[in-house]
């Protein structure tokens, strides 16, 4: 007993468990980023399809989770049976018990479609015009010849209609209003004849969409369910056609990359839970860019007026307290700051200064990128200031005496010596920075992120970068499709890869900064003597 | 350039300073004193009913002997005359409704309704132009004498036959009595007695919303509750303490405004007590001069108007605020405009005074945001914050009460769950960590400090929710499980040879660590449910149902704490081992010289120094547990309730913010109060900081000294 106590006083016990604490918190970091790492790059590997005997008649799908028997609940298995158009859900439950003679049929697919999500069938037949061209498995490969020709058409009508219609009708709505606020009569029908030009291509690019669009309707494909129900969709509506079970493990690794490009770079489909989420990436990017021009200039000016031109005095010491201060406010508070400072305030004037003519919609005096990316600016100075700072205190004195020994002022010896010898840490600040900024949502969701951008923030319209407009971003799209999203069980998949992307852009930059500032200390503390 | 440096400096305290500022400046207007200005006085006959337009623009007089006359504001000029409808001099009316109905009775006893709109040209503002509808119904016989029209209620077409229905209260000589009939009945209709308690004479009386109950205000000072289904039949009766003298309604018909004869003034809801409804007071307001004799009410908000032959004033249901008060002579009628900013008053001599009121945020005071407030349909008065229904005569309830106790919920689990993790993490790391060891620890916590916190709280939410509710027992049985393996395996570890545990354990200890928390899983996870079938009859949820009347949410604040501390452990950590690392190694040196342990040290002489230190990484990490928004919003329900179970959710300050601000109309009310929201978070979190500063700066200074 008194071994014990002693042993107990020592305390070796303690420092055990101190250790442990330690080890729960790296196993959290290594669970957490492990867990959305295999979720997030398995979604895309394809699996095998079940067939099998249900309690109410055959069942095909993908098995997605398996619950093992709990107390007096039965085991029970998830199928991913597709085909949400015809049984009104993609994922279906049943007791393990009730299902018999699993097999993996050759023949089964996997089809995915632009709408109504994956269907999990057998091809009936295709027609051409209505006329039947092929059944069961020659249909299957006249519709693999034939799908890559749709597509190109597919993307060739979307592409008409994004870009051409959509720069036409800004254009007819731009006239719109300056016709009703023209003074001249000679203003006037000037402006008439620029809409009858605009409205007569407007009408040609209706007629040649219009074409496009019978062209893509030619060929209609019957899909047959396992249960024996059919469905009648274009071939155009088909996005790929996978015959899972006769995969190679080449094809599947051909499969997953194609699907993988297809979410990086394609818009997405069907609220955001199918497709890509190139708008998103391209909208967080954008964003974080605008962030940064603004950001670095305010942030190296307050390192710089703390470090070299203030004398240690009460200036001093408050501007240190406000941007103390500024990191630790909520990030929420800046969005509410943004929401009524720059968006209400600010881009309700700019509206009524420049924009009257469209007023009541509003252009600036609504949220935007350039409020976000202002906002989100204000939130990471502290950020950029902290690591300027340590970075200018860092340069070496004797490199600043050797200038303004050679007759540079304190000027000339800031921009010629000290900025670059801080640049690697005020490079270092602004990743930290970026990193913030890409994985904020709180304040976006004030100051002008959506769900879902009808068109991106830079485009080849004039004036090519539009910082009125709302954009979309990886966080935002998270907590919409993840939580605001009617279908989210179908949609969790895109959530976890979002959220592997989100992770791996803010993991990456930090890995990136921190080997910086590692390379920047040792460096400078090689030279500092 | 030296100028231009120290301007841009000088910007960031500028930037701090006008956001503080700003949010401020937005929240200020809510505690602005409401603001009346008198707009004019005009000359005309005296009036029994007025009718205020929305605009406030033009007001209709209604006389019993020279029609209805259109009136443009404030200047009183005479637009129009309507001389049509029942035959003149009206033998009695009902007072005028706020949407413009009235039922009047005509030279010849007949009963005929009107329902006046405004029918104004697309756009046009001038009242000049506008046409006045009086839109006249019916003509029914009543049989038997009526004294005086008091109130009358038009149901919709829901009742027999589709018909809309109409039911009428007025006094008779023989006393209170009603009648039901459609709107364009032919035959004679009965009155019909209403039966008093005796020794009771009524002064006034009401229908309820739907016309099935009926208030009686009599001299006695009795409030009488009749259900009008079939034969009346008395309810309840309350005791006001003075004669009645006039009712009347807020917007939604829900509260009965009571007025007295020596000007007492109260609002009465139906409360359910033991299963029955009562009529009970549940606002009273202060006392008027004189006999209360009408009221009027806004058709935006719970403010109502007031009068008596002295005084008119506007009054606000849910605060009780006294928004407006005027002493005016030999007062006839009074109204209030359908938006609240208008409030006209004509006296006995003809004299119609105008004012307008600003008082756009009368729905809130100090009381109703950080007090109890009795609220409509409420039994009694509670925090409670519900900012939109969904209708238009809902009351907005900005108790802040709510979401700041959801906010020190959240943060509380929160920090019981990072506290000792990030502070033994940081003295492990910091006293007993090789250095290696400590090199690869601080870039994976500067990881975990840069985690987007959407993506913790989409983890949360969607997966360790879930995840939580089928292994609630299991988790809360893990710590438990885990130190009884270092129990169980630490006297082994002794027994090994000095060297092997030199080699192998010290500053090793976190590579234990994690075979030792695997093992405790496993062990947690055999035996939770055999814990769970012994001693809690074989459902974790059905016993804390059972026994406690807990229920548990999916979402719930053991979810939030464990992804919130997530957030705010590297935080802590990062600032507590910074504290602990650099305590001189003197004192270390000293002690251990002195024959103490490393973990006696470690306790007894590190951590008591490099406290301030600690402190201040604790307040940090709150300021950052506090403003956490993303994480609260998906991994709660973001219900406002106040509860400290751990097992159901909140709503947070922070929170809050982001789920109501976009939908909040600008300027409007719900707009600022969650200004003052997002005030109260800066002030919150700059003082949690600048204490930390403060604090870190002193133990600077103190480790100069050692």
């Amino acid at each position: 007993m008194k071994r014990f106590t002693q042993w107990l006083r020592r305390g070796n016990i303690f420092i055990w468990f101190s250790g442990t604490m330690l080890s729960l918190c790296l196993l959290m970091i290594v669970g957490l980023v492990g867990f959305i790492a295999v979720k997030g790059l398995g979604v895309f590997w394809p699996h095998a399809l079940i067939q099998a005997q249900g309690p109410e008649g055959a069942v095909l799908g993908e098995i997605t989770s398996f619950e093992a028997p709990l107390g007096t609940e039965p085991a029970k298995v998830q199928f991913r049976v597709g085909n949400r158009d015809i049984y009104g859900q993609d994922f279906k439950w049943f007791q393990a018990s009730e299902i018999h003679g699993r097999q993996e049929p050759k023949d089964a697919l996997l089809i995915e479609r632009l709408e109504n999500g994956t269907f999990i069938g057998r091809i009936q037949d295709i027609s051409q015009d209505g006329q039947p061209i092929a059944k069961a498995e020659a249909a299957v490969e006249e519709v693999k010849r034939r799908l890559p020709a749709t597509n190109k058409l597919q993307a060739q009508i979307r592409g008409i209609e994004k870009g051409a219609v959509g720069e036409l009708n800004r254009k007819l709505e731009d006239c719109r209003q300056a016709m009703e606020s023209a003074g001249s009569a000679e203003a006037r029908t000037v402006l008439e004849q620029q809409q009858n030009s605009l409205q007569s291509r407007y009408n040609q690019l209706q007629a040649e969409l219009d074409q496009l669009r019978t062209t893509a309707k030619t060929f209609t494909v019957t899909l047959l369910t396992v249960d024996g129900q059919t469905k009648e969709i274009p071939l155009s509506g088909i996005v790929r056609i996978v015959p899972a079970n006769e995969l190679s493990w080449f094809g599947k690794v051909r499969l997953y990359f194609s699907r993988l490009w297809e979410f990086v770079a394609d818009d997405p489909r069907e609220s955001n839970t199918e497709g890509g989420i190139f708008p998103a990436i391209f909208g967080t990017v954008m964003m974080v860019l605008i962030m940064s021009v603004m950001v670095v200039p305010l942030s190296v000016v307050t390192a710089l007026f703390l470090r070299e031109y203030a004398k240690d005095g009460l200036l001093v010491r408050a501007t240190r307290v406000a941007v103390n201060n500024l990191a630790g406010v909520p990030s929420i508070v800046f969005g509410v700051f943004g929401l009524g400072f720059f968006v209400y305030s600010v881009g309700g004037t700019i509206d009524q200064l420049f924009y009257s003519s469209k007023l009541p919609t509003p252009t600036y005096g609504t949220g935007g990128i350039l409020w976000a990316s202002l906002t989100l600016a204000l939130l990471t100075v502290p950020v950029v200031v902290v690591a300027t700072e340590e970075a200018l205190a860092a340069v070496p004195r004797n490199q600043r005496e050797a200038s303004l020994a050679l007759g540079a002022t304190k000027w000339q010896t800031i921009w010629n010596v000290v900025l670059p010898g801080a640049a690697p840490g005020i490079l270092t600040g602004l990743i930290l920075a970026m990193s913030r900024g890409a994985g904020e949502v709180a304040p976006l969701m004030l100051t002008g992120v959506v769900k879902l951008a009808p068109s991106m923030p830079l485009d080849g319209s004039f004036p090519f970068l539009h910082l009125d407009r709302k954009f979309m971003h990886l966080g935002f799209h998270i907590y919409d499709v993840g939580f605001q999203s009617p279908n989210s069980e179908a949609a969790k998949p895109m959530v976890f890869m979002t959220a592997l992307l989100l992770l791996l852009v803010v993991v990456l930059l930090n890995l990136f900064a921190l080997r910086l500032r590692r390379k920047l200390r040792a460096r400078l503390g090689g030279s500092t003597f | 350039m030296a100028v231009i440096i120290s301007v841009g400096g000088l910007t960031i305290i500028a930037a701090v300073i006008g956001m503080m500022v700003f949010i401020a400046k937005e929240a200020f207007p809510l505690f602005k004193a409401p603001s009346s200005a008198s707009i004019g006085t005009f000359k005309q006959r005296p009036a029994q009913g007025l009718l205020l337009d929305e605009s406030g623009k033009a007001v209709v007089l209604v006389s019993p002997r020279e029609g209805m006359q259109v009136h443009r504001l404030p200047d009183g000029q005479l637009l129009s005359t309507i001389m049509d409808g029942p035959a003149r001099p009206w033998r009695s009316q009902t007072p005028m409704q706020p949407r413009g109905d009235m039922l009047v009775q005509g030279l010849d006893g007949k009963l005929s309704l009107s329902t006046l709109k405004w029918v104004k040209p697309s756009g046009e503002n001038d009242p000049a132009k506008w046409t006045l509808e009086p839109n006249w119904q019916g003509a029914l016989t009543v049989q038997g004498e009526v004294k005086r029209l008091l109130h009358f209620r038009l149901s919709d077409g829901s009742g027999m036959g589709g018909a809309a229905m109409l039911r009428v209260v007025a006094t008779t000589p023989s006393g209170l009595a009603w009648l039901e009939s459609a709107v364009d009945e032919t035959k004679p209709v009965v009155l019909n007695p209403i039966p008093l308690p005796s020794g009771l004479s009524a002064t006034c009386a009401l229908w309820n919303s739907d016309g099935r109950a009926l208030y009686v205000g009599t001299q006695e000072g009795a409030i009488l509750d009749f259900k009008m289904e079939g034969e009346p039949e008395l309810l309840t009766r309350s005791e006001f303490g003075e004669p009645v003298t006039a009712l009347g309604f807020t917007i939604g018909q829900t509260s009965l405004l009571v007025g007295g004869a020596k000007g007492k003034l109260a609002a009465y809801q139906q409360v359910r007590v033991n299963e029955v409804f009562q009529l009970q007071p549940f606002h009273a307001f202060p006392t008027l001069n004189g006999e209360v004799l009408g009221f009027s009410h806004s058709l935006r908000d719970k403010r109502f108007l007031a009068w008596t032959s002295t005084q008119v004033v506007v009054d606000h249901l849910t605060t009780e605020r006294r928004l407006f008060s005027a002493a005016v002579d030999q007062t006839a009628q009074a109204t209030i405009a359908p938006r609240g900013d208008l409030i006209l008053v004509g006296s006995k001599d003809g004299q119609m005074r105008s004012w307008s009121l600003s008082a756009p945020h009368a729905d809130v005071s100090q009381k109703t945001l950080w007090g109890k407030v009795h609220y409509e349909g409420y039994e009694k008065p509670d925090f409670v914050w519900q900012s939109t229904g969904g209708t238009d005569d809902f009351e907005p309830k900005f108790g802040m009460m709510p979401l700041v106790f959801g906010t020190l919920k959240g943060t509380l689990y929160a920090m019981l769950f990072a506290l000792p993790l990030a502070i033994f993490a940081a003295l492990y790391t910091s006293q007993f960590a090789s250095p290696n060891l400590r090199n690869a620890i601080k870039p994976a916590v500067e990881i975990m400090a840069a985690l987007p916190s959407v993506v913790l709280g989409f983890l949360a939410g969607l997966v360790l929710a879930p995840l939580f509710e089928k292994v609630a027992v299991e988790l809360l049985l893990f710590p438990l499980t885990t130190l009884l393996c270092v129990l169980l395996l630490m006297p082994f570890w002794n027994r090994l040879p000095q060297k092997w545990r030199t080699i192998w354990g010290e500053g090793r200890e976190v590579m234990w660590g994690i075979p030792l928390l695997i093992l405790g899983l496993l062990l947690a996870s055999q035996t939770g449910p055999w814990f769970e079938r012994i001693f809690l009859g074989g459902s974790f949820r059905g016993w804390l149902q059972t026994a406690h009347g807990i229920n548990y949410d999916q979402r719930n604040s053991l979810v939030v704490g464990f992804a919130m501390g997530f957030a705010v452990i590297p935080i802590i950590f990062t600032i507590s081992e910074d504290a602990l690392g650099s305590v001189p190694k003197s004192l270390t040196s000293a002690s251990l010289a002195c024959g103490a342990s490393p973990w006696q040290t470690a306790w007894r002489v590190v951590l008591p120094t490099a406290s301030p230190g600690i402190f201040s990484a604790v307040m940090v990490g709150l300021g950052r547990a506090i403003g956490e928004t993303m994480i609260v919003l998906m991994a709660t329900g973001n219900t406002p309730v106040m509860d400290w179970s751990p097992f159901n959710g909140m709503r947070t300050l922070a929170a809050n913010i982001a789920v109501e601000i976009p939908e909040a109309p600008l300027h409007g009310s719900l707009y600022r109060v969650l200004f003052l929201a997002a005030l109260l978070l800066f002030a919150f979190t700059f003082l949690l900081n600048t204490i930390a500063e403060l604090v870190r700066q002193q133990l600077r200074k103190r480790y100069e000294s050692l």
